[in-house]
């Protein structure tokens, strides 16, 4: 369940990243999820089977572990407040621990679709010896 | 209308006229044809390879490994990296890797025996190089990952110990196994409790598992139906980064035989298993070719339809209508176990106790007819040779050979030394049987079955 995404074109067009990425950290900072120690990949909607079996695959410390943040940032909304600036979501902390999985299974996913939609072609006969 | 004399004399003369049209040298069907029977053998940088070439336009390959329930470390580490097998590896998903087999025609298949584990593929002769380089990918390749365990093989585990609880039979003969090795050879084949996948198994532990039985010289491939030339040219080509020793060793003491009593409750049929230590394989110092007469010589299956079969057991079985027994000389490496199974219900599966036992006892008084012992002589014999011609029975027999002794199974030679039982070497083992501790494991209406003291076996 990953989003349609410019960053593949961006990143490897060196020029053009280094002229959008100062935007990009702005962009992900003013959205605020790290002010209440989230990471991106928290945000990604739990609503599809992939996501579900993603989630599903996670080592136990990453589950367990987003769990928390999740659960701590639900408090945090309902008492209207942000974390303390030391406790909040570092820039290179907000790593995807998640898309990679997701990515993954939708490799799978791929593959299986391309192997159904395969046209078979009979291999050419031996020619006699 | 044919009149029945002139009937009788085309008849007589078609059969003559057949009868001459054979050259004098034709040779009968009882003489053995080993030219073809035995298996070529190579070494390609470590890795041993065997072949034979069966005319026909299918292969059997399969990858023989010493990594059978005797050699694990924890307990249903076999179970866990046979169904590992044709998973995923690092070229190719678990998909793609049965939907190509499916393309080329062919059958992927993974069992496991005691002192094996196999890995094998039936396909289409020209295919070889591509299974060959499935196999190696499947040995060296395969990727361990939790998800596949948590999601795939996990499963299965838990679907074979059930299947292992809901049969009798099957837990018979591991009880009995168990009784008489203890460890080894002892260990259950199937998961017989849930600690395999709730305490032991998981990813890492079934990934260094499989660097020990996929380490050179653990094991062997074997082709039925493949070139020798071309096999040795593919194996050479594609098993190339085999490690050449695993993390732990797979080993296994010498085998001693203890034996006892287990007495197993079970809602679902009746199985008693009466076992005595038996003969190992050809190659492993302990062979008794006397054991494999005296298995067919008890018997108990009808080799011929529509009969209860002639052998000692089929005839005292016939007392109690509707009972299996069965007569089975297990070889394994440095042991055997000859044991004699009996499934039913539990009134007749006592009664037939009683009679076996019974029967056990007059062999080894010498209340046998020296016909009996030839009839059984000759029915060891070919099933000795049955089982090396079948496919699956050779390659792993191969396989093992390879793995364990360095040398294939030798088929012909057994088959001489069954030949060469005599009488008295029968009923003297049926005697030094019943002076060993006996094994007998009952599983069912214990109230019914009886114990081995009073069958008046010593346990």
């Amino acid at each position: 369940m990953s989003q349609p995404s410019l960053s593949g074109f961006i990143i490897r067009r060196p020029w053009l990243r280094r002229w959008l990425q100062p935007m990009a950290n702005w962009y992900a900072d003013a959205s605020g999820y790290r002010k209440l120690g989230l990471k991106a990949d928290d945000l990604i909607p739990e609503e599809s089977e992939t996501v579900l079996l993603a989630l599903k695959r996670l080592p136990p410390k990453e589950a367990y572990d987003r769990v928390f943040r999740m659960r701590r940032a639900f408090q945090l909304s309902l008492s209207h407040q942000l974390l303390p600036k030391h406790e909040q979501m570092k820039p290179e902390e907000d790593t995807p621990y998640l898309t990679p999985l997701i990515q993954e299974i939708e490799a799978e996913l791929k593959e299986r679709e391309d192997l159904e939609a395969m046209v078979v072609k009979k291999k050419p006969a031996k020619p006699a010896a | 209308m044919l009149s029945r004399s002139s009937f009788g004399r085309q008849a007589q003369r078609a059969l003559q006229r057949q009868c001459r049209a054979q050259p004098a040298n034709r040779r009968g069907l009882a003489a053995p044809a080993s030219g073809s029977f035995n298996y070529d053998t190579g070494d390609a940088s470590g890795i041993k390879y065997a072949s034979r070439d069966m005319s026909g336009p299918t292969t059997t390959l399969a990858l023989v490994s010493k990594a059978g329930t005797r050699y694990q470390y924890l307990p249903g580490l076999t179970e866990g990296l046979e169904k590992y097998a044709y998973r995923g590896t690092e070229r190719r998903s678990a998909l793609r890797i049965v939907r190509e087999a499916e393309l080329l025609g062919a059958e992927l298949q993974t069992t496991h025996s005691r002192e094996s584990l196999i890995v094998g593929a039936k396909f289409l002769r020209d295919d070889l190089p591509y299974f060959v380089e499935l196999l190696a990918e499947v040995a060296t390749k395969t990727k361990y990952l939790p998800h596949v365990y948590h999601e795939e093989v996990m499963p299965l585990i838990a679907l074979a110990h059930k299947k292992f609880l809901a049969s009798t039979k099957e837990m018979a003969l591991s009880s009995v196994h168990g009784l008489a090795f203890h460890r080894g050879l002892g260990t259950p084949l199937y998961p017989s409790s849930s600690t395999p996948y709730t305490k032991y198994l998981d990813a890492d532990t079934i990934e260094e598992f499989a660097s020990a039985a996929y380490a050179k010289g653990n094991f062997a491939i074997v082709a039925n139906g493949a070139e020798h030339s071309d096999l040795s040219k593919w194996v050479g080509e594609f098993f190339t980064d085999v490690p050449s020793s695993g993390g732990q060793s797979l080993q296994s003491p010498q085998t001693k035989y203890y034996g006892g009593e287990e007495r197993i409750a079970h809602g679902s049929g009746n199985t008693m298993v009466l076992a005595f230590p038996g003969s190992s394989s050809y190659t492993g110092g302990f062979y008794k070719p006397e054991i494999a007469v005296l298995a067919a010589l008890l018997g108990g299956e009808s080799s011929i339809k529509w009969s209860s079969g002639f052998s000692l057991l089929s005839k005292a079985a016939s007392k109690n209508p509707g009972v299996s027994v069965k007569t089975k000389s297990a070889i394994y490496s440095d042991a055997g176990l000859l044991y004699v199974i009996i499934h039913g219900s539990a009134k007749q599966v006592a009664g037939t106790a009683q009679e076996v036992v019974k029967t056990i006892k007059s062999i080894a008084g010498g209340e046998i007819s020296k016909e009996d012992i030839m009839k059984a002589r000759a029915l060891a014999k070919f099933k000795e040779l049955e089982h090396g011609q079948t496919i699956m029975g050779s390659l792993e027999l191969t396989g093992a050979g390879l793995v364990q002794g360095g040398k294939p199974y030798q088929l012909d030679e057994t088959a001489k030394a069954i030949d060469g039982v005599t009488e008295d070497q029968v009923k003297k083992t049926a005697k030094s049987l019943l002076d060993y501790r006996a094994s007998v494991s009952s599983v069912g209406d214990l109230f019914q079955l009886p114990f081995a003291e009073e069958l008046g076996l010593k346990v």
